[in-house]
């Protein structure tokens, strides 16, 4: 009982803390970085959407490292669930795995049309709201359809893993390419006068090895959870 | 404040509304038993919240959202479900135990049939000869590495039929009360290892 007395008045002063800083926030916030962001956003980084001007250009050092983080989940995932015995019980389950028919013709009609919605997330993503994250978790959910409409469908993990790896590895040098062009880490490698139309360029090789490397990412997840039942 | 309260529009109530469901989902989601409702309850507490992030003029965060919160998350919920929904038992005896005269009528059977019965799992019997080879010694890896959750061998000393599975698995504390008056049954329970043990 007092456990739970001290439990409670721990989370009251918790709340308090929490209220004060909200208010403590008010006094802080200020519009510069809005104002700054909206007036050369667009001219700096060639893109319309600023959330991706901010995540592909201002902040692509933040944006590395949420890179990396999708990397590492990747290979907890597979640690875990890594199996051992060569052929495991592998035939008798498959045949168990039904999958209603009516769901299978569905994906067969829906599967290209995702498809196709993913890459365009990707590839517009300097323009309209996506981008590399978004449109590779997009096609993920493609590929992942595709397994039920196929159940015995094989795939070898560790060529997907090396194949995101090594895309992780470009999206570093591409990020990097600016040291050489620009004299700085992690921005456009174009010069900051060019084009808007050329800047662009930059953003959709980006956005398009962020969202391979997402897609593949997520890809490996769906197998090792596949993977273990069988 | 007399004017943020009074100068409410549509789209306000709209985001009250939403929160307000939101928290009736939440709710829902713990209070709720049966699986399959819980996971469409998740996607919906996603794409109210994605609904919530575009009230509030943030519509990237609301694609990632909805595509991992109301498409990827329960995609895999579905999958993790759709293999525990299953009580897969290993028959290495090979005998009357479960399979008399091809067919489902042993003692064996009818115990673990009342026993998935009582869990509502599917109970399903191999006898995968690529698994029966498998040595005694290696029984307790079979378990830990693939999804067999009972394997069922007999001691050719004694007589007895033998059910092994992991101790962490709770059905089997049940399987051993159900067994206790049984004279020729016998429980194993193996211990959890710790990874790279």
């Amino acid at each position: 009982m007092s456990r739970q007395i001290v439990l409670i008045l721990l989370l009251g002063a918790l709340f308090a803390v929490f209220t004060m800083s909200i208010i403590e926030l008010e006094g802080l916030y200020n519009a510069f970085g809005k104002e700054y962001f909206l007036e050369y956003g667009q001219s700096d980084t060639g893109s319309n959407n600023l959330v991706t001007a901010i995540l592909l250009d201002y902040r692509l050092f933040d944006s590395l490292f949420e890179a990396g983080i999708l990397l590492i989940a990747v290979s907890g995932v597979i640690w875990i669930s890594k199996h051992d015995i060569e052929e495991k019980n592998a035939r008798f389950m498959i045949d168990k795995f039904k999958t209603p028919d009516l769901f299978i013709t569905f994906s067969r009609l829906v599967y290209p049309l995702m498809l196709a919605f993913g890459f365009y997330v990707i590839v517009n993503g300097h323009l309209s709201p996506g981008g590399g994250f978004q449109g590779g978790t997009i096609v993920a959910t493609a590929i992942l359809i595709l397994y039920y409409i196929d159940a015995d469908k094989e795939t070898n993990i560790g060529l997907i893993v090396t194949v995101e790896k090594i895309v992780y590895l470009l999206i570093i040098v591409l990020a990097s390419v600016s040291i050489v062009t620009r004299g700085t880490f992690f921005t456009n490698f174009f010069p900051l006068d060019a084009t808007q139309d050329t800047k662009a360029i930059y953003l959709v090789l980006l956005n398009v090895l962020i969202g391979f490397k997402v897609a593949l990412g997520l890809w490996t997840i769906f197998t090792a959870f596949l993977k273990e039942g069988r | 404040m007399v004017n943020y309260i009074t100068d409410l529009s549509l789209i306000d109530y709209t985001a009250y509304a939403l929160q307000f469901l939101l928290i009736f989902i939440a709710v829902a989601i713990v209070v709720h038993k049966n699986n399959g409702t819980i996971i469409i309850l998740i996607a919906s507490f996603s794409l109210v919240t994605a609904s919530l992030y575009v009230i509030n003029n943030a519509p990237d965060v609301a694609i990632a959202e909805v595509a991992i919160g109301s498409a990827i998350i329960p995609l895999i919920y579905v999958i993790s479900i759709s293999r525990q929904r299953e009580f897969i038992v290993l028959d290495k005896a090979m005998d009357d135990f479960i399979i008399s005269d091809n067919q489902f009528t042993g003692i064996g059977y009818i115990l673990l049939k009342r026993f998935s019965d009582f869990y509502h799992l599917e109970l399903n019997i191999t006898n995968d000869p690529l698994l029966c080879r498998l040595g005694e010694g290696k029984d307790q890896i079979l378990c830990e590495q693939t999804n067999v959750d009972l394997i069922v061998s007999k001691d050719p000393a004694s007589g007895e039929y033998i059910l092994k599975g992991k101790a962490s698995n709770i059905l089997m504390n049940k399987l051993e009360q159900m067994t206790k008056d049984y004279d020729n049954i016998r429980v194993i329970k193996f211990k959890d290892r710790d990874f790279g043990e």
